[in-house]
């Protein structure tokens, strides 16, 4: 791999950014939780597959594959746009700006079961409880694309 | 249906253009300043090329952030999808921005909102084919006057006063024309939601401003029948057309002939939508013309399909035809010619030749003589696979570069499939065994449940260099071209059923209920398709393995070509490893160089010695937290020289001027969860 040096202000900016997301995401304790604890359920996912296929799979395609002018949902890209992040930030991109020719048409519980099913896609683990439908709730739920080593 | 707001902001711009009156900035359109950025793609010959060096290898991870501005607000919704590229002229920085594709002047030193204009469209921007920020705009100057035009998503020109944001009372109808009227067809159904737009940057060459067309994504298309993409030239002082060019001949005019069963009078697409290129001198216009409807079906277009996916040369003046060269006969790839032409004025053999360069989704560099349209090194017809779906027309033969080499792959076998370890390799086979493989032109199949489920195509509709274009250097006569190496597009047709189109064929896979592939904003709730009703064995097929690209590295590469002897000088990988192959279980410990990365919406920026391009991907890595990197490289060797950090991946191509006596880097970035925004790059001033 090439290797770079970032230079002294841009390093400085990275310090200050990473103190930034750690203050941000005080108090964690309840932040244990991640996308690997199985945070939706299969039903759920099947629900948001239905939606998913007459919302949204227009543009990103019937596998989240990504279309001509919409981003994929599944794959590497996706995985590290969001890695490092909450569930909650992801749910409100999808509650805030999507579908994109009439944002918030779908109800909440519609979002979450969409979100369920890209979960689903993306090979997270399934669970028992259904995914919540509130973003302050989603938010105690980091993304990490990586499975974590207790998991394996 | 027209709600024009308009807002100046700052009282004080109208000093700031009084003063640049008379400076000796306010030259012609034909002579623009190197220290400005004038034209979407720097210049009319689609270089992205300004020979400035204050930035440069030893002081580029220096640079810091001067200004930047979110685009949140311009727009009635956030965008994550921001593509601009501003202009820098007279001291004054012009863009797009926002959802409402609003225009923008800010002060290029601090990034200062001068004053805003947007357009209110209604129903009928609602309804575009292409909406949200756009690509850009252009200017155009007398010496006096100084104005600004663009297209809005409803697909009206607009015409600005650039001092002050004002629309140009004398342009038009009041500073506009409505470009779905006097355009030799009626747009169809209506002019709301007669489907026609545009999201390039419209251009101006010696008083005439020249606009395509665009429409929707066409994979998937409702019908055979559609509008047409004809091409314009207006009077940039008046707005009155000036000519036309039939990307569809009309009856009587050549070219008619390649649509078979009077196919032309149909047909539709077949548009402009990428940048256009000018050599100002000649008086000559190249036109990168895309696909007709529909993109992977044209048994309803037998023959050849003139102008589909051909470069024309056409009469500044008149836009009537100097020559063309069809890249791809009968088009069924989505091998829209997507990016500017490139005029290179070269070597060749000793001798001197007026150039046109047009790089390509498929990887192949065609380089013409621009005055003649004959190849500068042979492009021979090559036979090509002839496929069997029911209907089709094919032609027999291609015409292939013998020179470049193609610089990104256009073609997949399987020893092209990733190999990191052999069980990876193993399950990239089977996903690839349910497809049809080949090399370039191998024609879409039928989709079939027991297989093939499609062509695997690789150069096709996201492959190559796609609409940010390449870069070239005058003076060296290197062209710098970005390219996806890996961006795999499975091509499958499926029957149409009738209450979809009636198009015999259109895009899907077999066991999946056909449904409407739209773009971004079109009207999702009228149409929308029911949910799916899979039958068994129709899982769907992922296109990676793990979230790792299907494909071998190099993912996304930048190549140097050497126009005058039409080689490859050094090629790249362009962009950090993505996160999901450095943090692969079974990939930890291996030493796999950086693989670049899968995306197509790499825009180039050259300067005196750099190669300035930013990477398409976050990650998230020990010398920096979750991000991407604005990356740049010695264009002698292609060896890193620096890299800056950017909050969200690169969207939009970057540009470079000089303001103040300081160089500035303009670029635009967004996706993902974060929102558009135009970040300015300088170097610390020397008292820090």
């Amino acid at each position: 791999m090439t290797a770079f040096r970032i230079g002294s202000v841009a390093t400085l900016g990275c310090v200050l950014f990473a103190l930034c997301v750690v203050s941000a995401q005080e108090p964690t304790p309840s932040s244990s939780r991640s996308v690997w604890d199985g945070v939706y359920t299969e039903e759920q996912s099947k629900r948001g597959e239905a939606v998913y296929q007459k919302e949204c799979a227009s543009c990103h395609g019937a596998s989240l594959g990504g279309g001509e002018s919409a981003p994929p949902l599944t794959g590497g890209a996706f995985l590290s746009n969001w890695n490092g992040l909450t569930l909650g930030d992801l749910f409100d991109r999808i509650r805030k700006t999507m579908p994109q020719n009439g944002p918030g048409r779908l109800t909440r519980q519609q979002d979450a079961d969409v979100l369920a099913f890209m979960l689903s896609t993306n090979k997270f683990p399934a669970g028992k409880t259904e995914i919540y439908r509130q973003s302050e709730m989603l938010k105690e739920i980091r993304f990490e694309s990586e499975k974590p080593a207790d998991k394996k | 249906m027209r709600d024009r707001k308009l807002f100046r902001l700052h009282p004080g711009l109208v000093c700031v253009a009084a003063l640049a009156l008379v400076t000796p900035s306010a030259l012609p359109q034909s002579q623009p300043k190197t220290t400005e950025w004038p034209s979407y793609a720097a210049d009319l010959a689609g270089t992205r090329y300004r020979p400035l060096d204050q930035i440069s290898a030893l002081n580029f991870n220096d640079l810091e952030i001067a200004w930047r501005i979110k685009t949140d607000n311009f727009g009635d919704r956030p965008e994550y999808k921001l593509e601009g590229t501003p202009l820098m002229v007279n001291g004054v920085l012009y863009a797009t921005a926002g959802s409402r594709r609003a225009v923008i002047a800010l002060d290029p030193g601090t990034g200062e909102l001068l004053w805003i204009h947007g357009e209110h469209e209604g129903k009928r921007g609602g309804a575009a084919p292409r909406q949200l920020s756009g690509r850009g705009l252009a200017y155009w100057s007398d010496g006096k006057e100084e104005r600004i035009l663009y297209v809005t998503p409803g697909y009206r020109l607009i015409c600005l006063n650039a001092k002050n944001g004002q629309p140009v009372s004398g342009f038009g109808t009041g500073g506009f024309v409505d470009l779905k009227l006097n355009d030799d067809q009626d747009i169809f159904p209506d002019l709301t939601t007669g489907e026609i737009g545009i999201q390039s940057a419209p251009v101006v060459a010696s008083n005439t401003v020249m606009v395509g067309a665009a429409f929707r994504e066409g994979m998937t298309p409702r019908s055979m029948r559609n509008n047409k993409g004809y091409v314009r030239g207006f009077d940039v002082r008046t707005g009155k057309r000036l000519w036309i060019f039939h990307t569809i001949p009309k009856k009587g005019e050549f070219g008619y002939d390649t649509w078979e069963k009077g196919s032309a009078e149909y047909t539709g697409n077949t548009g402009v939508w990428t940048q256009i290129t000018v050599d100002e001198q000649l008086g000559l216009v190249y036109l990168p013309v895309e696909s007709p409807t529909s993109d992977f079906y044209g048994g309803h277009r037998p023959g050849n399909n003139l102008f589909g996916e051909s470069l024309v040369c056409v009469d500044l003046k008149t836009g009537k035809r100097k020559w063309h060269f069809q890249l791809v006969h009968h088009p069924l790839w989505d091998m829209d010619i997507s990016s500017a032409p490139i005029l290179a004025d070269i070597m060749v053999d000793g001798k001197p030749v007026k150039a046109v360069a047009q790089p390509s989704k498929q990887g192949f560099l065609y380089v013409f003589d621009r005055i003649t349209g004959k190849p500068v090194w042979p492009i021979p017809e090559k036979p090509v696979e002839v496929g069997n779906v029911p209907g089709e027309w094919y032609s027999a033969t291609q015409p292939i570069p013998s020179k470049p080499p193609a610089y990104s792959r256009n073609g997949v076998s399987v020893d092209d499939l990733i190999d990191f370890t052999p069980a990876l390799h193993d399950r990239a086979k089977e996903i690839a065994a349910k497809y049809h493989l080949g090399p370039v032109f191998t024609p879409p199949t039928a989709s079939k449940l027991d297989g093939p489920l499609g062509t695997l195509s690789i150069g096709t509709a996201s492959g190559g260099t796609n609409w940010p274009g390449g870069s070239y250097d005058p003076e060296t006569h290197i062209a710098y071209l970005y390219a996806c190496n890996s961006c795999v597009e499975p091509i499958g047709l499926v029957p149409a059923p009738k209450e979809v189109s009636d198009i015999a064929y259109i895009a899907g896979t077999a066991g999946h209920e056909v449904s409407i592939l739209r773009g971004p904003g079109e009207n999702a709730g009228a149409d929308s398709p029911k949910p799916p009703k899979k039958r068994a064995g129709s899982e769907y097929v992922p296109m990676n393995v793990d979230g790792l690209p299907l494909m071998k590295p190099p993912y996304g590469t930048i190549s140097a070509i050497n126009l005058d002897t039409g080689e490859i000088i050094w090629q790249i990988a362009h962009g950090e490893t993505p996160d999901v192959v450095r943090n692969y279980p079974a990939l930890k410990g291996m030493n796999i160089p950086r693989t670049g990365q899968e995306t197509y919406n790499i825009g180039t920026l050259i300067t005196k010695t750099l190669v300035i391009a930013g990477e398409g991907h976050v990650t998230t890595t020990a010398d920096h937290p979750r991000g991407a990197m604005l990356r740049a490289y010695d264009k002698k060797t292609g060896k890193e020289v620096g890299a800056v950090f950017m909050p969200a991946p690169q969207t939009g191509s970057p540009m470079t001027y000089m303001h103040n006596g300081k160089q500035y880097i303009v670029v635009a970035v967004s996706g993902g969860p974060y929102s558009g925004e135009y970040i300015a790059y300088t170097l610390p001033s020397e008292s820090e």
